[in-house]
C-alpha cells in the first residue's frame, strides 16, 4: 500500500501488517485487548478476532489512521474494533475499510465501537472504498459522555453490489455531535440506517445525508433523531439523482419525548437543475464537467473537497 | 467579432425574437436598451446557445465562424461570456474551486478595488448579496479571458458606489484589453460609467433604433418612456 507508512494500523485480509501507536496512545489487536484489559469486554459483543483497539489516553498532534483492506480473492473479514478516547483529549482518526484489487468478491462485516469520555473530542473522517463483487456490511457506535464533542464523516466513494451501514450515536449532557454521511452509488444497492439519541440534557446533534445514485443505483436511507431528553437536533438529507433508472429512499424520522427538545428535518432529492448546469456550461465546461463540479460540491461537506480538487466522475472523492 | 442576422427566436412556442439585426465590432462597447419584457435577456442568452432560445431562422456569426447551433461551452471556449442578472445558486460548489476549474488567467482579486473577496470560499450565490453576486459575475467573466461579454442588467441590484467600483474593473480588465461588450440594460445606470458606442432600442423582440449618440436616446427614454420610440424621433437612425 502506498501510504502504509503512515498508518498506525493496518490488516490486510485477516493479518495485522502494522501496528504502530506512539505516546500517549495504546493500540492492540483487539484480541489482545480483549485478553489483557477485561473491561473491554463490557465493549465487545462477542470475543473478537480481528480489528482493533486503540486507546488515547493523551493529547496528540497527530491523526490516528488505521486501515483494513482485502487483497486476496473471497476473504472474509469481521473487525470488532473499539477506540476510547480518554477525557479532556482531543484527538482526529482517519479511517479506511477497503478492496484493493477488482474480482476479489471479498466480505466485510464491520463493528466500531467509539467511546469518547467527559470533555473529549473526536474528529473522525471514515472511507469506504470497494469493488462490485464484495459484500459489505458496517456497525458504528458512538457514546458521548457529558460534555463530549464528535464530528464524524462516512463516505463511500466506491459501492459493493450490496452495502449495508448502521451508525448509532448516544449523547449525554452538553454533548453534540455532527454526523455527516455521503454515498455515491453507481450499480450499487445501499441501505443506510443512521440513529442519535440525545440522552442527556443540553446534548445537540446534527446529522447530514448525502446521497447520489447513478447508473441503475437504489439507495434507502432511515435517519433517525430521537430526543429523551432537553436537546437539539437536526435531520439533513439530500439526494441527486443522476440517471433515469436509479432511486433513492430517504426516511427521516423524529421522535420527541421531551418537551423542551427540539427537533427538525429537512430533506430533498432531485436532479441536477439545468439552469445550474446550463450556468457552468456557459463558463466553458461540458455537460460531465459541470456535473462532476456538482456532485463534488453536494458530497463535499464530507469529502477531500477541502483539498481544493475537483475530482473525476470514476471516482469523484 | 459578432455579427447576428435577422435572428428569430422562440422559447416554449412563443416567438421573442422577430428578425434581430446587430453588428458590433473588437473593443466596441454596445448598449441593448429596452423595457421590461422586450426580448434584450432572451438575445443574450440566444447568443450565449442556451438550447431553451429556439432560433427558427437567421445566423449568429462569431469571428467569422456561424455559430447558431453551437452548444454553449463552445461558444464559451470561442470567447463569449455572459454575467447573469440572475444568476443559479449552486450549494456545495465554492467560488473559488470554480475559478480554480475555468481559469484561463489568474490575478490577484485583493489588487481590485473592491472588498468582497470574502466570497471566494462560499458557496456560489448562496445567500449573495446583490453587490456580491455582481462581482462573482465579473470575477468569472474577467477569468475566462474572453473577447467578447454581455452583460445582462449588471446595474440591477447595485448601489452607486459599488456600481463605479465594478464598472472601473471591466474598463480595467475588459475595455483596455479590447473585448468587446453589450450592455443589456432598461435602467441605464451604467451606460454614465462605461459610455457606449452605440446604443440599441429593442420593443417587443425587434431592434427599432440605433444611433452612436446614447445620450440623445437616453435622455428621450428618461422624459418620455420607452413608448416614445415606437414612434421614433430619430429616423435616420432607424434599422
Amino acid at each position: 500500500m502506498k501510504s502504509a507508512k503512515n498508518v498506525n494500523f493496518l490488516q490486510v485480509n485477516n493479518e495485522i501488517r502494522r501496528l504502530l501507536a506512539g505516546e500517549g496512545v495504546i493500540m492492540l489487536p483487539s484480541s489482545q485487548a480483549y485478553r489483557k484489559l477485561k473491561w473491554t469486554r463490557d465493549h465487545f459483543e462477542t470475543k473478537p478476532e480481528e480489528g482493533y483497539f486503540i486507546w488515547v489516553k493523551k493529547q496528540i498532534s497527530h491523526p490516528l489512521t488505521t486501515c483494513i483492506a482485502i487483497s486476496s480473492p473471497k476473504i472474509s473479514q469481521n473487525p470488532r474494533n473499539l477506540i476510547v478516547i480518554e477525557k479532556d483529549v482531543k484527538t482526529e482518526v482517519h479511517s479506511i475499510c477497503n478492496t484493493l484489487k477488482k474480482n476479489l468478491y471479498g466480505s466485510h462485516i464491520g463493528h466500531t465501537k467509539v467511546i469518547l469520555k467527559e470533555q473529549s473530542t473526536l474528529q473522525m473522517r471514515h472511507f469506504h472504498k470497494w469493488e462490485k463483487g464484495d459484500t459489505v456490511s458496517s456497525s458504528l457506535q458512538f457514546h458521548l459522555e457529558e460534555g463530549a464533542k464528535l464530528s464524524h464523516v462516512y463516505k463511500c466513494s466506491a459501492v459493493p453490489e450490496k452495502l449495508k451501514t448502521e451508525l448509532n450515536s448516544f449523547l449525554d449532557s452538553s454533548s453534540s455531535a455532527n454526523i455527516e454521511t455521503a454515498v455515491l452509488a453507481k450499480k450499487g444497492n445501499i441501505n443506510m440506517y443512521d440513529s442519535t439519541f440525545l440522552n442527556g440534557e443540553g446534548s445537540s446533534a446534527t446529522m447530514r445525508v448525502r446521497m447520489v445514485a447513478d447508473q441503475d443505483s437504489k439507495i434507502t436511507s432511515h435517519s433517525k433523531m430521537t430526543a429523551n431528553n432537553a436537546g437539539i437536533g437536526h435531520l439533513d438529507c439530500m439526494g441527486l439523482l443522476l440517471s433515469e433508472n436509479s432511486s433513492i429512499s430517504s426516511v427521516p424520522e423524529l421522535i420527541n419525548r421531551n418537551k423542551n427538545a427540539t427537533l427538525t428535518h429537512e430533506a430533498s432529492i432531485g436532479r441536477i437543475s439545468q439552469d445550474v448546469l446550463n450556468y457552468l456550461r456557459s463558463r466553458g465546461l461540458t455537460e460531465d464537467e459541470a456535473i462532476d463540479l456538482i456532485v463534488t460540491g453536494f458530497l463535499r461537506e464530507a469529502a477531500f473537497y477541502y483539498k481544493g480538487h475537483v475530482l473525476p466522475s470514476k471516482i469523484y472523492m | 467579432m459578432i455579427k447576428i442576422e435577422n435572428l428569430s427566436v422562440k422559447i416554449h412556442e412563443q416567438n421573442i425574437l422577430k428578425g434581430v439585426n446587430l453588428e458590433i465590432r473588437e473593443g466596441e462597447i454596445h448598449a441593448l436598451l429596452g423595457p421590461n419584457a422586450s426580448g434584450k435577456s432572451t438575445l443574450a442568452y440566444a447568443i450565449m446557445g442556451f438550447p431553451e432560445y429556439e432560433v427558427t431562422s437567421g445566423k449568429i456569426w462569431f469571428e467569422g465562424k456561424d455559430i447558431t447551433n453551437l452548444p454553449i461551452e463552445e461558444r464559451a471556449k470561442l470567447g463569449i461570456a455572459l454575467a447573469f442578472q440572475n444568476p443559479p445558486s449552486i450549494k456545495g460548489v465554492t467560488l473559488s474551486a470554480l475559478l480554480k476549474t475555468i481559469s484561463k488567467q489568474t490575478f490577484n482579486v485583493k489588487d481590485l478595488p473592491v472588498s468582497f473577496s470574502e466570497i471566494l470560499e462560499r458557496e456560489i450565490n448562496v445567500g449573495y448579496s446583490g453587490g456580491e453576486r455582481k462581482f462573482s459575475e465579473l470575477l468569472q467573466i474577467i477569468n475566462l479571458k474572453p473577447s467578447f461579454v454581455i452583460f445582462d442588467e449588471f446595474d440591477a441590484g447595485l448601489d452607486i458606489i459599488n456600481l463605479e467600483k465594478l464598472t472601473s474593473v471591466i474598463q480595467d480588465k475588459l475595455i483596455c484589453n479590447d473585448v468587446s461588450i453589450l450592455l443589456v440594460t432598461h435602467r441605464g445606470n451604467i451606460l454614465n460609467f462605461l459610455e457606449p458606442d452605440i446604443a440599441h432600442v429593442m420593443l417587443d423582440g425587434k431592434i427599432v433604433c440605433v444611433s452612436n449618440d446614447w445620450r440623445k436616446i437616453w435622455k428621450t427614454i428618461v422624459r418620455y418612456g420607452y413608448e416614445k420610440c415606437k414612434k421614433c424621433e430619430f429616423p435616420s437612425s432607424k434599422q
